[in-house]
């Protein structure tokens, strides 16, 4: 998928060393800045790849807004009442 | 300020702070209103009898996770554990360290077409609603560990704290449990007419 044609000295880890790395780098996980590297190299050379990561973290971003939940009055009110009887 | 008043006070303002995160999570574990409120609730009243176990108060957002989580794997899942779940999950379950899990050979080339072209307009049509049911589907072990991370903004590590797992497994689960949202997705880019646009080369829907 990807080809490399440029001129620095870092070598392409390919679609499937960056499959492996995908989540863990959207959910901020990939700590080696080895890995990081070689992953964002791919990435900019990789349409593919690059293509799929924008659309991983909108749906990343959309479970974020639409997972949240307030907890209701009632469940407040029973929480404050039983925190008052320790 | 006596040691005892302390803690009391520290334990109150950090479950005031910690009601909503506490909800979300339990809302999505039982799936029912009434039954998350209880099991907050009673998570709650463990964590006061537990609050000596408490080594440092840094952590006491992952603390109190951990204790809603146990309650609900050790009471509330027997109580109304559903059969087809429990197939469900067995399915999902591919949580071997260093093992390549990969989505592209999961799934058809039409999706994996699609999948990696961009489609901005899918956003704007598709409901949070709809990923969210897609996530509720989810056996609990996934579900769990996607809420975990992406919607209340824990670590891998934290998570795997929380849910008494190697972080190896919270890396594996969070990439198996999203390919049920993917799903949800195409299957709504299908209805909605946007998938043919995507395939042929990115126009715009």
């Amino acid at each position: 998928m990807s080809t490399e044609e440029n001129h620095s000295h870092t070598p392409d880890i390919g679609c499937l060393a960056a499959l492996e790395a995908f989540y863990a780098y959207i959910d901020g996980e990939l700590d080696d800045p080895g890995s990081i590297a070689d992953f964002e190299h791919h990435m900019a050379h990789c349409r593919s790849c690059f293509s799929r990561a924008e659309i991983e973290r909108a749906l990343t971003s959309h479970m974020k807004k639409s997972g949240k939940s307030s907890a209701p009055e009632a469940l407040r009110s029973r929480l404050r009442n039983l925190m008052a009887k320790f | 300020m006596s040691e005892q008043v302390d803690t009391r006070a520290f334990f109150s303002q950090g479950i005031e702070e910690c009601m909503d995160p506490l909800y979300g999570v339990a809302l999505r574990l039982t799936r029912n209103r009434e039954d998350a409120e209880d099991l907050v609730a009673e998570a709650v009243a463990k964590a006061w009898s537990a609050i000596g176990s408490l080594q440092d108060r840094t952590r006491f957002r992952s603390w109190l996770f951990r204790i809603l989580h146990n309650h609900f794997v050790t009471d509330y899942r027997k109580k109304s554990i559903r059969p087809q779940e429990e197939h469900v999950e067995e399915a999902f379950i591919d949580e071997g360290e260093g093992d390549v899990v990969s989505i592209l050979d999961e799934q058809s080339d039409e999706f994996l077409k699609w999948w990696a072209t961009p489609e901005k307009a899918l956003y704007n049509k598709l409901l949070g609603e709809q990923i969210m049911s897609a996530i509720d589907g989810l056996p609990d072990a996934f579900r769990v560990t996607i809420l975990l991370v992406n919607v209340e903004g824990l670590g891998y590590d934290e998570a795997a704290e929380v849910l008494g797992v190697p972080t190896g497994t919270v890396r594996s689960r969070m990439k198996r449990g999203r390919t049920l949202p993917q799903k949800a997705l195409w299957r709504e880019a299908k209805e909605a007419g946007l998938t043919t646009a995507g395939v042929e080369g990115g126009a715009e829907a």
